[in-house]
């Protein structure tokens, strides 16, 4: 900006001769029906932040579920053991058992009507957590040509209700109506077979399994 | 300051403690003019490139042919270099030069080494060329409101760095005394945009944050840049504008005070509420939406203090342009953040989310708040900084109407479009015999369809503002290339005041 007259540039312009003084405040108070307002707001809003705060869990994305295992039931409550097997199944098992339940004749034992599946359920929560090897009969048929890996430690480590929920879906699936297996009953027998570092042998099961 | 009601002859009698504030003030004004100049200017620059980019991105809209050769003008494009253009180069060096000038108003100090802000000015303006063009070669980062290319960013960075420091240096060095709400406002803001900035900067562009934090960290920066640092601009200019003009006091301290705690309080959450449906936790998504209906607190408490400090002076508006257009920021604000406290509520947000409601909420709270108040504040810095007065109040009268009906028009005539969308993408109907539910409309491209009205009136309410911002610029060169005013000239005003009015002060 060129600057052509002789006063300094700091001398008051007309605009700064005629301007009001700066700003102040004055002392009033406000109504105290508007701080109430703003209370009740205040208290609202946190009615509203307790009750869709799903429990402040960060796993909760539905704002209507009060948190997992909270009074309205949550994602843990909820789980359908039939459903959640059915995704393990087809994530670990469907490879050999195929997703029949059939398996594969001569290779692969079928559990679509097995009398092993639908039999004492102490056999199979043994099998899922320490494996299988060697010949098994199964509907009178041997198998003898692959093993059954383990679910417990020595093998993927899963947890109680995960070996109960694949059971259970195995049990109540392809025409099976087994009862289910609980996640108490793996975590019995999972105790008593504690210091069992290998897979079993079918003839090592058969208290459980008598052979037909 | 007891002066309210003394007369214009006896300011001018020198000596008196009278004379001593507009010398006081003239001087300090001198110190700060050359950086708040530079500012203003490439403000005004920025102004009026993201108006033209605007009116192509705008026409584009219903008229996809329009410019359609043209790779580097894609619609893509343009409305990013729209946003980023009008955003970081107009409304932000216009709030680096009101903020500097009033802080230093206030704070009663002189400016010292005004070269570094010079030094600032460059640089920012520079980021902000670079990014343009940047985003118009197609280096866009894709995310909002952070699209400049990460080669222009770090300038922007320093250059605001240079600029809190400038402010605060000049607020640690102010006259003892009371410290004025409007200093609150600035303080706060300049420590929370770069704040906002790096952190958002660092965890999206630099080294991004993975997955679901993603959205939060920019949605909490995007609505942010608003709430945090426009926001509190635009309400320090109207706690100073307002008492400058009228020559009264701001009505309640606590008033102020409640204001600005709970906005520093409530707003950070508050960006979350664009997210509302998405992949978030539903502990955040609820903190959002409470903090957003919060926010109802600050917008009505600084509403109240201004209208009753307004209130009895409503006349004067019809003869000072700074009181028109700060006013009409003022009810802007209420109004859109009333708005924007029910678009937060999830049944509601239901209807508006991704319609374009939310465009035209963004301009209700960018535009008719925070553009029409750093106007107001212009009207009332530039006689002070140049020693000139307004050249022409029919352009100043043409300026204000043509904004105030454009962005009018442009607010209604999208809200509208924008509900109609909403409604028309959510709306199923129940076959009574089968109950199978339908979309009343199936066709998305019927959606589309029916908005094009709507797109057509938001080109023409941006014809309008045109106008009026080639009003604004018209005038501003005029008044460079006019002489010195001589002492004792009226100011320029819309109409004639009474003489029974005590304010023959602008």
């Amino acid at each position: 900006m060129s600057d052509s007259n002789p006063n300094s540039p700091a001398d008051p312009t007309p605009a700064h001769s005629r301007e009001q003084p700066e700003p102040h405040e004055e002392q009033n108070f406000p109504s105290l029906l508007l701080l109430f307002l703003c209370s009740l707001l205040i208290f609202g809003s946190a009615l509203y932040l307790q009750r869709y705060s799903g429990g402040f869990d960060p796993l909760v994305y539905n704002e209507e579920v009060q948190g997992r295992g909270g009074p309205a039931g949550g994602a843990t409550a909820a789980v359908d053991p039939v459903a959640a097997g059915k995704k393990l199944y087809a994530l670990n098992c469907v490879t050999c058992h195929q997703a029949t339940g059939a398996g594969l004749p001569g290779t692969y034992p079928p559990l679509a009507g097995s009398d092993w599946v639908n039999g004492n359920e102490d056999a199979i929560v043994r099998i899922l957590i320490h494996g299988l090897s060697g010949p098994v009969t199964v509907n009178g048929v041997t198998y003898n040509s692959a093993a059954m890996p383990a679910f417990g430690p020595l093998g993927s480590n899963w947890k109680d209700e995960k070996i109960a929920y694949v059971l259970t879906y195995i049990r109540q699936e392809w025409g099976n109506q087994s009862p289910e297996v609980t996640k108490e009953t793996v975590a019995r027998i999972r105790a008593a077979t504690a210091d069992r570092a290998k897979a079993w042998a079918a003839a090592e099961l058969a208290e459980f399994h008598p052979a037909k | 300051m007891s002066s309210a009601d003394s007369s214009f002859v006896a300011s001018l009698k020198p000596g008196t403690p009278e004379t001593a504030e507009p010398a006081l003030l003239s001087e300090i004004d001198a110190s700060t003019r050359a950086p708040v100049f530079f500012f203003l200017c490439s403000a005004l620059f920025w102004l009026l490139l993201g108006t033209v980019f605007a009116l192509i991105a705008s026409i584009k809209l219903h008229n996809p042919a329009f410019l359609g050769q043209a790779e580097w003008l894609t619609f893509g494009n343009i409305r990013t270099a729209h946003l980023n253009s009008v955003v970081y180069g107009w409304a932000t060096n216009a709030a680096f030069a009101v903020a500097f000038w009033i802080m230093a108003r206030l704070s009663r100090t002189k400016l010292r080494h005004v070269g570094v802000l010079g030094i600032a000015a460059a640089f920012w303006n520079l980021g902000v060329a670079i990014g343009i063009g940047g985003i118009l070669r197609g280096d866009s980062t894709s995310i909002e409101w952070l699209e400049f290319p990460a080669y222009a960013t770090p300038l922007l960075f320093v250059a605001y760095a240079l600029v809190g420091v400038w402010a605060i240096v000049a607020f640690r060095f102010r006259a003892p005394g009371h410290v004025y709400v409007s200093q609150w406002y600035i303080l706060a803001a300049l420590f929370w945009f770069p704040w906002l900035y790096s952190i958002a900067q660092i965890m999206l562009v630099f080294a991004p944050a993975r997955g679901a934090v993603q959205p939060l960290v920019n949605w909490w920066f995007a609505h942010n840049v608003l709430g945090l640092w426009f926001t509190p601009i635009g309400l320090a200019s109207i706690y100073y504008f307002l008492p400058k003009v009228l020559g009264k006091p701001i009505h309640s301290y606590y008033l102020s005070a409640l204001g600005f705690w709970s906005l520093a309080l409530f707003y950070n959450w508050a960006g979350v509420h664009h997210l509302i449906g998405g992949p978030e936790p539903a502990w955040v998504i609820t903190a959002g939406i409470v903090a957003s209906l919060l926010m109802v607190i600050p917008v009505v408490t600084t509403g109240i203090n201004h209208h009753l400090t307004m209130i009895g002076s409503f006349g004067r508006l019809k003869d000072s342009p700074t009181l028109r257009f700060m006013v009409f920021g003022g009810m802007s604000y209420t109004l859109v953040s009333l708005i924007g406290s029910a678009m937060a509520v999830r049944s509601f947000n239901e209807l508006s989310h991704f319609t374009h409601f939310t465009v035209a909420h963004a301009h209700h709270g960018l535009y008719a708040f925070f553009t029409m108040v750093m106007f107001g504040a212009i009207y009332y810095m530039m006689p002070r900084l140049t020693g000139r007065e307004w050249p022409s109040a029919t352009l100043i009268s043409v300026h204000f109407w043509a904004c105030a009906l454009g962005i009018t028009l442009y607010v209604v005539g999208l809200s509208l479009g924008g509900l109609i969308q909403g409604w028309e993408m959510i709306a199923t109907t129940t076959d009574p015999k089968t109950q199978e539910v339908t979309l009343q409309v199936p066709l998305f491209l019927d959606i589309v369809k029916h908005t094009i009205p709507y797109l057509v009136s938001r080109s023409l309410a941006g014809i309008l503002m045109t106008i009026g911002h080639l009003s604004f610029a018209v005038s501003f060169v005029w008044m460079l290339l006019q002489p010195r005013a001589v002492a004792g000239v009226q100011p320029t005003r819309l109409s004639p005041v009474s003489a029974v009015l005590p304010a023959s002060r602008a």
